[in-house]
């Protein structure tokens, strides 16, 4: 946009018609592989649609049914838990990890890699790791807790709910520092030193250059990291599939798992794609409430 | 004293070193129960440092269940998908980034959009399309449900790449000469390789590791890839637990590779299509 460009060769390289047609893959892509499938499940929503009865349009049956549906409550209720819980560990230890990391250079490189590596390793199979950690006959987990004096028997995640929840969250937040990590390093990182400088000069010790410099200078990234951490534990039930199922009896049963139910197991598609609708509102919902925050920065 | 303490680089060095010693235990504990003999396996309190190690497990993986279809499986939907991604990604990127058109920024918006749409809440349609063309239990299935889900992300990443591109360098390419085109492979392929590194390597992670629409998706070894048969092997009610770390590893290895040997364009992939877009 500055005018060192010259005018010649600026009007030269601008021609938004080659943008345009270089988009028309994409744009097919958006089209085909989004707008219909969002337009298709909404319509589904509306439709009595289940092995049993012949597919009818029932209006907003579907929805009346989830509203009177004690198990979706149920579903609500623990999605919320399980979200608060897993995006506030990982939040730590995504802040503990890029605190530290931010702070070291010789070897820095291989505590990084170490880092990601969770977020590499397929959802699907973190959950089946963390169901031979957590095994109440010969779970590692339950034995270094033994060996720590902090329990006296081996623990089962799969007869006690509290624990159970705690199970998915650790296993979920597993799988989520890293990312979060990775943006809150690269966020520290860009913090130009003069600034710790000056607060230095000005006689703030370490905790308040946190809380009045690094924290409020990180607050964008945090903002986008909570963000995605929050929408991504709404949709994802790779890991309670093998690790819980959704048990013991409800304890992990998540939104997404109701989903998942109606769609594999019921074969209730209307009811599925009516929970998928209330799913996609509530992400929306918390994506605008971060939006809000961000627009202030 | 304390603020020396908290600011030393031996703080930092000792809890990163802790927490990461409890995040790599998982990793660990695969590898070292992959190679276990069943003796050393089914024991309480577990081996943690076994004295027999062997490959039994991994050859009983392969032998009992079709895994290396899975992987096979797996290949072939990843390479596909990560190149028809790759390509119409920085094709689009390279047109919303460098010039631009009514709509562009709509573009952008949507594709924004499109990852707030919980893959979740897809899953239904898409198996409904699947199934009225008759692609259930296909290879092209995966291929299809991938390209939704990795591309949005892609464009992105890529997009962020290309806005910090020299314009100057492709105008003076055009002026010499030089197609739009031209410039495209010339120029910015080369200059925007890390870019488009980031983007692919990320593109075949994901699809690498995606689950829930390849479970639905496909019922046989036909078509099943690496993280559909790996839980596949805990859904007998007797779980081979050696066996089936052996086939987490199969699983995890692409991830954990790139992660050795891309680290700086996973962060930079990760940073810049989160943060920037």
């Amino acid at each position: 946009m500055n005018a060192s460009t010259g005018g010649v060769r600026r009007f030269r390289l601008s021609n938004p018609r080659y943008g345009l047609l270089l988009n028309i893959p994409g744009l097919l892509i958006v089209l085909l592989w989004v707008v219909f499938p969002a337009l298709l499940l909404v319509v589904a929503s509306f439709l009595q649609y289940d092995n049993v009865h012949p597919v009818s349009f029932t209006g907003f049956g579907n929805y009346q049914r989830l509203w009177n549906s004690r198990v979706f409550g149920i579903s609500v209720e623990r999605i919320l838990v399980f979200s608060l819980g897993s995006t506030a560990m990982t939040s730590l230890g995504g802040l503990l990890l890029a605190l530290c990391l931010s702070n070291v250079k010789k070897g820095g490189g291989l505590l990084r890699s170490l880092m990601i590596i969770p977020w590499a390793v397929p959802a699907v199979v973190s959950g089946l790791i963390w169901k031979w950690m957590f095994s109440p006959d010969f779970g590692v987990v339950s034995d270094l807790l033994m060996k720590a004096r902090l329990i006296a028997k081996p623990l089962s995640i799969y007869s006690d709910p509290a624990l159970a929840m705690w199970g998915v969250i650790i296993a979920d937040s597993w799988t989520r520092v890293p990312f979060m990590g990775i943006i809150l390093l690269a966020a520290l990182l860009s913090i130009p030193e003069q600034i710790h400088e000056a607060a230095r000069v000005d006689g703030a010790d370490t905790l308040r250059r946190f809380f009045y410099v690094t924290l409020p200078m990180i607050q964008g990234p945090l903002l986008i990291g909570l963000m995605i951490t929050t929408i991504f534990s709404f949709r994802t039930i790779d890991i309670i599939i093998p690790l819980t199922a959704g048990g013991p009896g409800r304890a992990t049963y998540v939104l997404g798992y109701y989903i998942w139910d109606q769609i594999t197991k019921s074969l209730n598609f209307g009811l599925g794609a009516a929970a998928g609708v209330v799913l996609f509102l509530i992400t929306s919902l918390i994506t605008l409430g971060f939006v809000y925050l961000l627009r202030e920065k | 004293m304390r603020d020396r303490i908290l600011e030393s680089k031996a703080l930092s060095y000792s809890v990163a070193i802790f927490v990461l010693s409890l995040m790599m235990m998982p990793i660990y504990w695969t590898v070292v129960t992959a190679f276990k003999p069943d003796t050393e396996t089914y024991v309480f309190p577990p081996v943690y440092f076994p004295s027999n190690p062997t490959f039994e497990p991994l050859r009983l993986l392969f032998e009992s269940y079709p895994f290396m279809d899975y992987v096979a499986n797996s290949l072939i939907v990843t390479v596909s998908t990560t190149i028809i991604v790759t390509v119409i990604s920085m094709m689009a990127a390279y047109g919303i980034s460098l010039y631009p058109f009514r709509g562009g920024r709509v573009m952008l918006l949507t594709l924004l959009a499109t990852r707030i749409i919980p893959p979740l809440s897809l899953l239904l349609p898409f198996y409904l399309v699947v199934s009225y063309l008759g692609l259930v239990d296909t290879l092209l299935s995966m291929i299809i449900a991938n390209i939704y889900l990795t591309y949005p992300f892609a464009v992105l990443i890529m997009k962020a790449f290309f806005d910090n591109f020299p314009r100057e360098v492709i105008e003076s390419a055009i002026v010499d000469g030089c197609s739009r085109t031209g410039a495209l492979f010339r120029i910015v392929l080369p200059v925007g390789a890390p870019g488009i590194a980031s983007a692919g390597i990320i593109t075949f992670l994901w699809t690498w590791n995606e689950f829930i629409y390849a479970f639905v998706f496909t019922s046989t070894s036909k078509a099943q890839p690496v993280t559909v048969g790996s839980y596949d092997a805990i859904g007998d009610i007797f779980v081979n637990w050696n066996q089936m770390c052996a086939g987490a590893l199969v699983a995890a290895l692409p991830g954990i590779i790139f992660v050795f040997v891309a680290q700086k364009y996973l962060i930079a992939g990760l940073t810049s299509g989160a943060v920037k877009a």
